[in-house]
């Protein structure tokens, strides 16, 4: 006989199916399955339900259904997150906004495009292509990521140094509210009168509603792109490189570094005829053709007098895409140098970017664990990938330990725990290192305003699991509060 | 009473209201101090700094204390390496522009009056200029804040870092939220390096039409201009477009726009540097005097019909009107004297109407008293209201801070 909550999660089951169709409802354990992580692949919780709307219409009929059923709602887009943001609550409705990927309209003229939330952030670019149009945020997962997964972890990219990040690029959003409440925020014009609430919910994790459809900026390609490549003895001379090219007013499209080890795996991956040396630089200028040239020249000298090698200039567009595939390569490719490893992302001030990666190297030597860095330099977004073997007992939970050393060191450093790939599940007591006490309530407060249920999204972000005190009305204490599993404020 | 402060008199007035109290803390702690203060007591405030915006929005419904943040003005941090800024919010705009210029370095904010404006009042009002076309607003610009909430208590949001996605975005949810849900008391503003040449090209004699065409063409062309702004003189526009960077560049797109104008049959010179001067100074000029200012704000491809339907039909109700348009952003800002009270509240509430069909708005940044007793300064109230009063209401649950002056009575 099925238990209770089985029956309950049945019949929420049922009432789901009606809305969404049979289909598009997901309750039985082996479709279940892969909606139990997302990108960031270890800690898995299986949800009791998976439901994929078509329509704003079926999103709020499903938020209603679950607020009926006080379950919980996890959204999630292609599920490419790194941070665990998708990851399920116990007992909760992931909400996959896969099948809402329409192109709704792209207005050439004016320079946007209505998109829903599955739509593949690729897709955009592709869709305004012919009038050499484009959308600027760039992550390395945009060829599989989603618009709305972007708006929940406010995306970046390579190319966010010079264009922003996913928040300058969104002009306007619809959102699903706990209760079925349909809100637009932001409009067609710049500076909507009010507050400011489209910039609270780029960023927010899917912890304030259920992103429908996204206004979002498209940009004009720029006439010309300039790059280079450059190697260097030692991440010590690529980081002068950096700090000198950004000291002499030049703002790159784009500027990474690799280290010995990320090199490394990229030439492993592509079979480019990388040299083997401590580190490379790969730098974009781009803008007008005079620009862009000019800045590329003065970067190279910048960079040959920072002590580089060897510069590579590529003869063409094909050369220069080969680049940027090593590039892009090198995260996935670390996993031929080694049977696991994690990807971290923290930030620090770039003129610090020398002295921070000596120091991992030396917790990393001292873990016994080897670290490849590939990351954004330009705006000192690391991404340290601690290679790891998850059969050697222990060598999972050293590498996770020498992860959040990172992130302290970053702190400490006047950085932050997360550059772009959220806070999520994986870095909600990382919270703690940057933020008091008093900020996280502030930023909870906010949610509360959106959410005061917590049904969305719950247990993410915050360090401590915090229910909204409702006023006004006499205090009852909540039974997570009795608990023990929750506090008021 | 508040330790420190003094009696309010007419001179201290924000929008007629005269307040009881004045305080002026000169750290972030003494601010800290007075906010609890204020809040044990609870009194009703305002924060105040330069008060360039401090017409914007409705008169505050009551009014206990001022609290004005011009001594908070120290620069805490300036890391020219890492192009990032930690300045006190009382601190003047042109003050610290000269501070950094120093390091061949600025804040790429250049809001009306940058000698009174301080950091914390442009970011509170979202204040800008012409230079948000290449560099956004404030909201792109600011990447962390300290505060201190209605209740007293100092936190802060976002960090020191450009990139970083740690938490709710509490910073820009303070950005132009013009003091009704905490006192700024530190501002982290990005920076980026002052460019090593600059020129401007005056594109004259423009209708609305021609004027978008050209601003179209810019954008087909790939031309990169720090600013795009237009005076509108009797019935034509004057557009200056202002390029910055490299020299090379520089001088490659102005030869490119001398060539494109060409092409369209417009004629366009080149500026020298005072002529560029009066250029900018006339905008500066329309954008910060008079005693009605109005912004207005469409979708950038609707020019034609905001000049048409909206921004002529209300200069025609104001004295001396002049006006500015950013073509390229989609923003229109008028200013005069109103001929008569009722005629240009109802221009207002006409061109109001014309512009929500386009799907914009428009925000009286001043308005005399008679005009104000006819028309509210935001307008109709937008959708997301609702949900605003709810973030007003956590954050300042009593509605101390600024009560009334905010969109829909926030």
């Amino acid at each position: 006989m099925p238990s209770t909550s089985q029956r309950m999660a049945g019949d929420l089951a049922g009432r789901m199916a009606a809305v969404v169709g049979e289909r598009n409802c997901i309750s039985d354990p082996a479709g279940l399955l892969v909606y139990e992580y997302d990108g960031l692949t270890h800690g898995r919780t299986r949800p009791s339900l998976v439901v994929l709307p078509g329509s704003t219409d079926e999103v709020v009929e499903v938020v209603k259904l679950a607020r009926a059923a006080g379950v919980p709602i996890v959204p999630r887009g292609a599920g490419t997150g790194l941070s665990g943001g998708a990851r399920p609550t116990p007992g909760c409705v992931v909400v996959g906004l896969s099948r809402m990927n329409r192109v709704l309209a792209v207005d050439l003229e004016g320079g946007t495009a209505r998109v829903e939330p599955g739509v593949v952030n690729l897709d955009v670019s592709r869709a305004a292509a012919a009038a050499g149009l484009y959308y600027a945020p760039d992550p390395s997962s945009q060829s599989v990521c989603t618009i709305g997964g972007n708006v929940a972890e406010n995306s970046g990219g390579a190319h966010c140094l010079k264009y922003g990040f996913t928040v300058n690029h969104v002009l306007a959003a619809r959102v699903v509210l706990d209760g079925g409440e349909v809100v637009d925020l932001g409009g067609p014009s710049l500076d909507t009168p009010g507050y400011d609430l489209l910039a609270v919910l780029v960023g927010s994790e899917g912890m304030l509603g259920i992103v429908t459809e996204v206004t979002l900026r498209l940009l004009r390609k720029p006439q010309a792109t300039s790059t280079f490549f450059a190697t260097f003895p030692s991440t010590d001379e690529a980081g002068d490189a950096v700090s000198g090219i950004i000291a002499a007013g030049i703002l790159p499209a784009a500027i990474e570094m690799m280290d010995r080890l990320a090199i490394a795996a990229a030439r492993a991956a592509t079979g480019l005829d990388w040299p083997d040396v401590g580190a490379a630089l790969l730098m974009d200028a781009d803008g007008p053709a005079a620009e862009a040239e000019h800045v590329a020249r003065r970067a190279v000298e910048i960079a040959r007098q920072a002590g580089a090698l060897e510069v590579r200039i590529p003869r063409d567009e094909a050369e220069r895409q080969l680049m940027w595939k090593g590039r892009k390569s090198a995260f996935a490719a670390v996993g031929r140098l080694s049977p696991n490893y994690m990807v971290e992302d923290g930030v620090i001030p770039r003129s610090e970017i020398a002295r921070v990666l000596r120091d991992i190297a030396a917790m990393a030597r001292q873990a016994g664990l080897r670290v490849a860095n590939v990351f954004h330099a330009g705006d000192g977004n690391l991404h340290p990938l601690i290679l790891y073997d998850a059969r050697a007992p222990g060598e999972e939970e050293r590498a996770a330990r020498l992860g959040r050393e990172i992130l302290r060191l970053c702190v400490r450093y006047g950085g932050s725990i997360t550059g772009e790939h959220g806070v999520g599940a994986e870095k909600a007591d990382a919270m703690s290192d940057m933020f008091t006490e008093d900020d996280l309530e502030t930023m909870a407060r906010v949610r509360c305003a959106f959410d005061p249920a917590g049904r969305f999204n719950p247990g993410k972000m915050f360090p401590t699991p915090r229910l909204c005190g409702e006023k006004p009305g006499p205090y009852v204490a909540h039974p997570l509060e009795t608990s023990g599993e929750a506090e008021r404020w | 009473m508040v330790a420190g402060a003094r009696e309010g008199t007419p001179a201290d007035a924000v929008l007629g209201v005269i307040p009881r109290l004045v305080l002026e803390p000169s750290t972030v702690e003494e601010a800290v101090e007075a906010m609890r203060a204020c809040a044990r007591d609870r009194l009703r405030l305002l924060f105040v700094g330069g008060a360039t915006e401090i017409e914007l929005g409705r008169p505050p419904a009551a009014l206990d204390a001022v609290l004005r943040t011009v001594r908070l003005a120290r620069v805490v941090e300036h890391a020219p390496s890492d192009q990032i800024a930690v300045v006190e919010a009382g601190t003047r705009l042109s003050d610290l522009q000269r501070l950094l210029s120093a390091h061949r370095q600025r804040v790429a904010l250049d809001p009306p009056l940058p000698e009174a404006a301080t950091l914390g009042g442009v970011v509170a009002a979202n204040a800008f200029g012409p230079r948000r076309h290449r560099f956004g607003s404030a909201r792109d610009l600011v990447v962390g804040m300290g505060f201190v909430r209605a209740d007293g208590t100092p936190a802060k949001g976002g960090g020191k870092v450009v990139k970083n996605v740690a938490g709710f975005d509490v910073p820009r949810l303070l950005v132009g939220s013009l003091g009704t849900l905490a006192l700024l008391t530190t501002v982290t503003v990005r920076l980026y390096p002052l460019p090593e040449a600059e020129e401007t090209v005056l594109v004259p004699d423009l209708d609305a039409m021609a004027l978008r065409q050209v601003v179209t063409a810019l954008g087909a062309e790939q031309l990169e201009p720090s600013s795009v702004a237009a005076l509108l003189e009797s019935d034509r526009f004057r557009l200056g477009i202002r390029f910055e960077g490299f020299a090379p560049g520089v001088a490659e797109q102005r030869r490119n726009l001398l060539a494109l104008a060409e092409r369209l049959g417009r004629r366009a010179e080149p500026l020298d540097d005072g002529a560029a001067r009066a250029f900018w100074g006339r905008h500066d000029a329309v954008r910060g005097d008079g005693p009605l200012r109005a912004k207005l704000s469409a979708p950038p491809a609707a020019l034609a019909q905001v000049a048409g339907a909206a921004l002529m039909p209300l200069l025609s109700a104001l004295q001396g009107g002049a006006a500015v348009v950013y073509p390229t952003l989609g923003f229109a800002f008028a200013s005069g004297q109103p001929a008569a009270a009722d005629a240009t509240a109802r221009a207002v509430e006409s061109a109001r109407a014309a512009l929500a069909r386009l799907g914009g708005s428009l925000v009286l940044g001043a308005a005399p008293g008679e005009v104000r007793a006819l028309v509210d300064p935001w307008g109709p109230p937008p959708p997301g209201l609702d949900l605003m009063r709810r973030v007003k209401a956590r954050l300042d649950p009593d509605a101390r801070l600024a009560p009334g002056r905010f969109v829909g009575g926030i």
